[in-house]
C-alpha cells in the first residue's frame, strides 16, 4: 500500500484519506516506508510518504531497541519476508492488527509460517475483476 | 515570520544547541531563538507542502472506486 502512495496512486491516497476522515487508526511501520521510498526514489514520493504520518489517525511505528530488532530478525528468518514487509508483519503480530495490502497472495505463505496467522486485508476494487459490470 | 513572539522553554540536543550558537557567532542567525524559530518555520512549510500534495492527489481520486475499495476492505474486516 505504501508503494502505491509513493507512486502517487490517487485512489489509494484517497482511500487512506477517507479512512482517516473516519478516524480509523492506521499504524505505519518505519521500515515499510523505507521500502516504499526505495521503490520510488524521488522527492515527491518521499513527501507523499512523509505526508502519511501527518494524517490525524495515523501513527508511525519505529524500530526501537534490541528486542524489537531481534524479533524482526526472527520473523525474517521464519518467513523469508524482506526487511520492509517483515517490519509490518512484526507490528501486526505484536499489536494484533490487520495488514492492508494490494497483494494478499504474497502474504499467504509468510502468514502460515508464523505461530499465529496474520490478518491480511486486500485492497482491491471488485469492479476491476468484472469489467462487464 | 511573525513579529509576535511567544516565550517558551525547550530542551534540545547538545550538538544542535552548539550549532545554533555557531550560527549566531558566524552572523547567520540573529540569536539562538531566531535559529530555532527558522528551523521550525522550515518544518512547518515542509509539512504544509506535504499536506497540500496529499490533498491534490486525493482530489484526483475516483470517488466511486474509493467507495468500492472501502466496502471491499470493510467486508473483510467484518468477517
Amino acid at each position: 500500500m505504501l508503494s502505491a502512495v509513493a507512486r502517487g496512486d490517487a485512489d489509494i491516497i484517497g482511500l487512506i484519506q477517507a479512512y482517516d476522515a473516519r478516524s480509523q487508526p492506521l499504524v505505519i511501520p518505519a521500515l515499510a516506508i523505507a521500502g516504499a521510498s526505495l521503490d520510488a526514489r524521488n522527492d515527491e514520493s518521499d513527501d507523499l510518504l512523509a505526508g502519511v504520518e501527518l494524517l490525524e489517525a495515523t501513527a508511525g511505528a519505529p524500530l526501537s531497541g534490541a528486542e524489537q530488532a531481534t524479533r524482526l530478525a526472527g520473523i525474517i528468518a521464519r518467513t523469508g519476508l524482506d526487511t520492509w514487509d517483515a517490519h509490518a508483519a512484526a507490528i501486526a503480530d505484536a499489536a494484533i492488527c490487520p495488514i492492508l495490502t494490494l497483494d494478499a497472495s504474497k502474504w499467504r505463505q509468510p502468514s502460515a509460517d508464523l505461530d499465529e496467522p496474520l490478518h491480511i486485508i486486500e485492497i482491491a476494487d471488485p469492479g476491476d475483476q468484472d469489467p462487464d459490470t | 515570520m511573525s513579529d509576535r513572539k511567544t516565550r517558551l522553554t525547550i530542551t534540545v540536543d547538545a550538538h544542535l544547541s552548539s550549532y545554533a550558537e555557531q550560527l549566531v557567532e558566524a552572523g547567520h542567525a540573529g540569536s539562538v531563538s531566531a535559529a530555532f524559530n527558522e528551523a521550525m518555520a522550515e518544518k512547518a512549510a515542509r509539512d504544509r507542502h506535504r499536506r497540500s500534495l496529499w490533498k491534490a492527489m486525493s482530489d484526483q481520486a475516483d470517488p466511486g472506486r474509493v467507495a468500492r475499495m472501502m466496502a471491499h476492505v470493510d467486508r473483510q474486516l467484518a468477517s
